[in-house]
């Protein structure tokens, strides 16, 4: 079977594995900083950061999308004083969040080689 | 029993549900009082809001209290802070009486309540901080403060009369007919206990949600479960302040970390490894390694110990093919607190199977703590060399709480492998 090398930099650890793991999986294994908590893509807990190989990931669906959504509004930093979710949303929008930079661990897999950090 | 819908203020009715007989909640929590199911209604000029339902069983009573005081037409809005089946199981009847009703909920609450009300096409409207709805003269105003003690959890809060709707925040199990903080027993063990078993897990989710609450006037804290706080309300949001603080000052400095080495030995060879695991951790610079034989404490006492730690290692020998009970007490003892994340391994002794460290690996990943090495199994008496091959797993262990770690490269087949043929 095709095979993809999955780099962790926060603990300095690349994996072998087989295309089509799932990142959790392989986080989980290895220790990563990468939390993760209901594996099934409804938490948003398992948010990681892609920083090489955005292309060689499963393409994001609606449902991961909305999670995401929510989860950046905990973390951006102006979330408890904003009072306009749109310019919010907008914001997120702009700063291409959604699907290129951020992932949920349990609903990505690989398809190539990638190097991935826990937000 | 209350057979009435009881007043907060002119415009704001508590049409919720007293549980008297309950003795054990969720399975995991105790009460000597049974519990009350809390529903609110708000009256605005134009229509009414209803805030959170009842548990499925209790559903007459609310019904009955809602009853006394709107009709159905009149029910613009249904709130939900939390999803949980106490506090929705009332939800479905609700929309088929009031089908006019729109729904709130947070924006993590919207794959729950496709599940909840087993339908693909459920109509809502999520919410986050800052958005309000207006009942005419009466506003309500979200609070998005998640994983208390649910990822969807939210708030909400009526601006004009400064009541906050907590949902399970500054909640208990207390079940009380005269309702109020002011006029019901002393409840304040069921308040601590609450917090204790429900919302310490998710310590830094409180401290996240109380510099939401902070800026807010409140006359009256109105959670789901238990005494409505309308004396002293602030106090209540105090003591949640000093609950989900430090118990005493830290004596580590900011850029140190702290591991925290637990184990127990029947024969000295386990608490020999410990020794030799915490001197291998205290040659990284910046690591602060403890000792502590579990014979000596239990895991009421470690537990507060283990909350504030980034690391922890658990020794222990196997007998009958298991790790010994007061192990596995410490880790249970983990589900009162938050361990994510949390660096954690195995290590121990043994005769002739040595199945203990495995099997302890397993439960702590299980709990999501982060394994990124494999535990030292030795057996019988540690030999130099294997006293050895503890100093540097300590080392290892500190390396990577420090980040320092060099780099691997590793084979999924053989990371499963390795795990699976160790723990057979």
């Amino acid at each position: 079977m095709a095979k993809a090398k999955v780099t962790f930099s926060d603990v300095n650890v690349t994996v072998n594995v087989s295309v089509g793991t799932r990142i959790i999986e392989i986080s989980e294994a290895v220790g990563s900083y990468i939390a993760y908590n209901c594996r099934e893509g409804d938490c948003g807990v398992c948010l990681f950061e892609v920083i090489k190989g955005k292309e060689n990931m499963s393409a994001i669906s609606k449902e991961e999308k909305a999670v995401l959504l929510a989860r950046y509004q905990e973390i951006m930093d102006g979330w408890r004083a904003t009072t306009d979710i749109d310019a919010l949303q907008a914001k997120m929008q702009r700063e291409n969040f959604i699907g290129k930079n951020c992932r949920l661990a349990c609903q990505t897999q690989v398809f190539g080689d990638v190097v991935v950090a826990p937000l | 029993m209350t057979k009435s819908p009881v007043w907060l203020s002119e415009r704001v009715q508590w049409i919720g549900a007293l549980d008297s007989t309950m003795r054990s909640f969720d399975i995991i929590l105790k009460t000597p009082n049974g519990t009350t199911y809390n529903a609110y209604a708000v009256r605005g000029s134009e229509g009414v809001a209803v805030i959170d339902t009842v548990k499925a069983e209790c559903a007459e009573q609310f019904f009955e209290h809602l009853e006394a005081i709107a009709r159905y037409d009149e029910i613009k809005v249904i709130v939900l802070n939390h999803l949980e089946p106490d506090h929705t199981g009332a939800l479905p009847e609700l929309m088929r009486r009031a089908p006019q009703a729109k729904l709130y909920i947070s924006q993590s609450a919207q794959i729950m309540i496709k599940a909840l009300l087993n339908q693909q096409d459920v109509d809502y409207i999520s919410v986050g901080t800052g958005d309000t709805i207006s009942l005419g003269d009466r506003t309500l105003k979200f609070l998005h403060t998640p994983y208390l003690h649910w990822p969807d959890t939210q708030c909400t809060y009526l601006e004009e009369e400064c009541i906050l709707f907590s949902g399970d925040v500054f909640g208990c199990h207390f079940c009380d007919e005269r309702l109020f903080n002011d006029r019901v027993g002393d409840f304040r063990f069921a308040f601590e206990y609450y917090y204790a078993h429900i919302m310490r897990p998710f310590r830094e989710h409180v401290i996240n949600a109380l510099e939401l609450i902070a800026p807010l006037p409140i006359n009256i804290i109105a959670p789901t479960h238990g005494p409505i706080l309308r004396d002293k309300p602030t106090s209540y949001i105090q003591r949640y302040r000093e609950l989900s603080g430090q118990r005493l000052q830290s004596e580590v400095n900011a850029d140190e970390k702290t591991l925290l080495i637990f184990y127990i030995s029947a024969y000295g060879s386990t608490s020999q490894m410990a020794q030799m695991i915490r001197n291998g951790a205290e040659q990284v610079p910046g690591v602060r390694a403890s000792l502590y034989d579990m014979e000596g404490g239990d895991s009421d006492l470690f537990v507060d110990l283990v909350e504030d730690a980034d690391g922890i290692l658990i020794g222990s020998p196997t007998i009958n093919g298991d790790a010994v009970k007061p192990a596995w007490d410490l880790v249970s003892s983990f589900a009162k607190i938050n361990v994510k994340g949390k660096l954690a391994g195995a290590f121990g002794s043994f005769g002739w199977s040595g199945e203990a460290v495995r099997m302890l690996e397993d439960r702590m990943r299980g709990l999501k703590m982060r394994l990124p090495l494999e535990g030292v199994r030795i057996k019988l008496i540690p030999s130099s060399d294997e006293l050895d091959q503890c100093r540097r797993y300590g080392q290892e262990a500190g390396e990577h709480l420090m980040g320092v770690n060099a780099p691997r490269v590793l084979d999924m087949a053989d990371l499963l492998a390795s795990r699976k043929q160790l723990s057979n």
